[in-house]
């Protein structure tokens, strides 16, 4: 009797239960709780997903045993011209200083910015969803990771933190479709916005007609919104857009980070974005 | 299959699918596990038991997205829920059960696309937006094919399982 109640009432116990949670999702009450049960998901997911990454790097360490011997004769070549590329920048290196320091600029380049202030994230886990880019990194408001900090890897930007718990942290990639970062080419000096694609690229939107675009040019955050630092390297132009009728011109970038390779990010904790 | 397993189950189900499924990509996109469990679950045992397992996975996916909680949820119980309207008849015909799925994730995705841009709180300085067109050519469409191949595998297997536990299910799971 209990259980035929039970049945015929279930479907309305679920619908309710979901309409309270939205209720409560748009509340914002929802954070706590789900940061109550992040304490037992997210220490799930890193052990998994180093489980993974072990059993995926001892697979590759085989595969490439075999390539090992014409790889590292190449890589002595590559040694060689890389000292002399080494001098050549150095000389490079002082000549940039005192030019930064005749021009007086009031920020430089942001590899130095972020010494000593960043945190090295491992990524734990991505969006189950193939709709959805983000990645959950291990470090959380513990140590000292905040909403809207920037996110970026030696090879460029990642995105931003959405979301933080205690423990655990979120990044929305910038090649998800709600991503938005300023941007300018390095060569043109061409500015407009970076948005994801659903495809997992970026495109560079609402570049003024007027402005000259080219393939294989690499874009630059711009520093525009105050949402990201300047200079830090987003992709290369792989094709360009053009009607004349558009008020603006579009280009396909290809980001620097393999972001289907993402394992160790660091987080910029000395920049503060602007809040809107 | 009692409440005691579906959960387990289902969360083991979402903690592989954002750690490793999510990994393994054919034509830039990878299998959606949970769904497919959810739908066949609901082909196999009615409305009622998709729309509980299309809540109890949806929860558990919520948990591991970015996405804003509810998106997946809502779309999981009613596709969970529609799939359950064709219990006992789709899995007559194999070229049905590739339709099904395929349309599944149609169905799923669109919902899904649809919640997140009413539920979603963007960040400063970027727009909550969501492409239609690109997101159904360049996702939907791969994912629906890759899904519903898959789908015959997890639909097998699930039919096991249902011979399995119809015998000795009770409680809420039951239902």
């Amino acid at each position: 009797m209990r259980r035929e109640r039970l049945r015929r009432l279930l479907p309305y116990l679920l619908i309710v239960a979901v309409v309270g949670g939205l209720i409560v999702q748009r509340t914002g009450l929802w954070e706590p709780i789900e940061g109550l049960l992040s304490r037992v998901t997210v220490p799930l997911q890193k052990g998994v997903s180093q489980v993974v990454d072990q059993v995926g790097s001892l697979s590759q360490t085989a595969r490439d045993l075999s390539n090992l011997r014409q790889r590292n004769e190449e890589l002595e070549a590559e040694n060689a011209r890389l000292l002399l590329e080494i001098v050549r920048l150095r000389e490079i290196e002082v000549e940039a200083a005192l030019q930064r320091d005749l021009l007086n600029f009031a920020q430089s380049h942001p590899s130095f910015d972020i010494q000593g202030a960043h945190i090295v994230g491992l990524v734990i886990g991505r969006d189950p969803s193939n709709l959805q880019r983000y990645v959950t990194l291990d470090v959380g408001r513990k140590a000292g990771v905040a909403r809207n900090m920037p996110v970026v890897t030696n090879r460029g930007l990642v995105g931003r933190i959405s979301e933080v718990g205690d423990s655990w942290s979120r990044v929305l990639l910038i090649t998800d479709v709600s991503s938005s970062v300023n941007a300018i080419t390095q060569s043109t000096r061409a500015t407009g916005l970076v948005q994801g694609r659903p495809d997992g690229l970026t495109v560079m939107r609402n570049i003024p007609q007027a402005d000259t675009i080219s393939i294989g040019d690499t874009v630059f955050t711009s520093g525009l919104g105050g949402n990201f630092p300047r200079q830090i390297l987003i992709g290369q132009i792989t094709a360009v857009e053009r009607n004349d009728y558009d008020l603006y011109q579009t280009a396909i970038v290809q980001p620097t980070v393999d972001f289907n390779h993402l394992e160790m990010v660091l987080v910029i904790t000395d920049f503060e974005p602007i809040e809107e | 299959m009692t409440i005691y397993l579906l959960v387990p189950l289902l969360a083991v189900v979402g903690l592989l699918q954002a750690t490793v499924v999510s990994r393994v990509t054919i034509w830039g996109v990878f299998p959606d596990l949970p769904l497919l469990l959810v739908v066949s679950w609901g082909l196999l045992r009615g409305s009622r038991q998709g729309l509980l397992w299309g809540f109890v996975a949806g929860i558990i996916v919520d948990l591991f997205s970015g996405a804003p909680f509810g998106a997946a949820t809502v779309s999981l119980m009613v596709v969970g829920f529609v799939a359950g309207l064709g219990e006992n008849l789709v899995f007559r015909n194999l070229l049905l059960l590739l339709l099904t799925a395929f349309l599944a994730t149609l169905v799923y995705d669109l919902l899904f696309l649809f919640m997140v841009q009413i539920l979603a709180s963007p960040l400063p300085g970027t727009v909550q937006t969501v492409e239609w067109s690109g997101s159904l050519v360049r996702v939907i469409g791969p994912s629906a094919v890759v899904n519903a191949l898959l789908g015959l595998l997890i639909l097998g297997v699930m039919r096991a399982m249902d011979r399995r536990f119809r015998r000795q299910d009770t409680g809420l799971a039951g239902l």
